[in-house]
């Protein structure tokens, strides 16, 4: 099949459902934290829009960091348990053989998915901090970058309703709430 | 020597590659011309398949090669036909 062929000359083919669980899991961290960045940093009185992008490009490269380290490193003790069982029923060395090698590519789109979940939860919700000054003021700012992460997250719940074959709105609305439920706890803390 | 036309070898694989890309893989060998794998014992762990190959001149080291490369490995050679045309197994009383 065509579509099939595209899938697999881009390589979405080799994006398992541990992939998809990653990227919509730590891109749920991702989103959530920018909506308590963004929100947050408004409240504290940060001066204009270009202060709030350094602090969400702070967090971005911490959680990307973070997951693609960590995944990393437990895929490959996943692997390596997993290849162990696998030799020890064979009774052979697994070493350099397609078997080790589809694990290895499948520990690296893994840890790379986990990474690019919050890079993209976290930096679409800055971009309307570019905008800052011109055409909006802080407060219009911080809005819309609200709407962006309710918005990220929808995409993620609608995205994740694909596989689950739930009605995409209802589970769209089910992740997007999140954004709103973490920007109204953040305008009422302390400080 | 005589050129190998048939060989059927008994091989243990993990589950991943499949069968269906585990046989692709291997039948892409130049020296075969057609391959049979039929699945003869499933584990929690490991495949048990036999190998049916045929070709003109079966190079068995660049097979062999391939098997392992996809994790397989060769238990036994269970049957060889060389020569200038593929000789069966001939009944016997005592079969």
């Amino acid at each position: 099949m065509a579509s099939n062929s595209i899938r697999e000359r881009i390589g979405i083919d080799k994006i398992g459902p541990i992939a998809r669980r990653y990227f919509v899991s730590n891109g749920f961290d991702g989103a959530l934290t920018g909506v308590g960045i963004t929100v947050g940093a408004y409240l504290s009185g940060v001066p204009d829009g270009f202060t709030v992008i350094k602090i969400g490009l702070g967090g971005a490269v911490g959680l990307t960091t973070s997951g693609v380290w960590s995944v990393w490193e437990i895929e490959r003790a996943e692997m390596q348990a997993e290849l162990h069982d696998i030799e020890e029923a064979m009774l052979t060395d697994l070493s350099e053989t397609q078997v080790e090698r589809d694990k290895t590519s499948t520990q690296v789109v893994n840890a790379l998915m986990s990474g690019l979940g919050p890079l993209v939860g976290l930096l679409l919700p800055l971009i309307p901090f570019l905008f800052e000054g011109a055409p909006l003021s802080l407060f219009q700012a911080t809005l819309l970058s609200v709407a962006v992460t309710v918005g990220v997250l929808f995409t993620f719940g609608a995205y994740m309703s694909m596989i689950s074959r739930q009605r995409w709105y209802i589970a769209g609305i089910r992740m997007g709430l999140a954004g709103i439920v973490v920007a109204v706890i953040s305008i009422f803390l302390p400080g | 020597m005589a050129q190998i036309r048939r060989l059927v070898v008994d091989v243990l694989k993990p589950h991943e590659p499949p069968v269906l890309a585990f046989t692709q893989q291997v039948g892409d060998a130049e020296s075969i011309a057609g391959i049979n794998a039929t699945l003869l014992e499933l584990d929690k762990e490991v495949q048990n398949v036999k190998l049916t190959i045929e070709g003109e001149a079966i190079d068995y080291d660049a097979i062999e090669a391939l098997i392992e490369d996809a994790g397989g490995t060769i238990h036994s050679v269970d049957q060889v036909v060389c020569g200038e045309y593929i000789v069966e197994n001939a009944p016997t009383p005592q079969d």
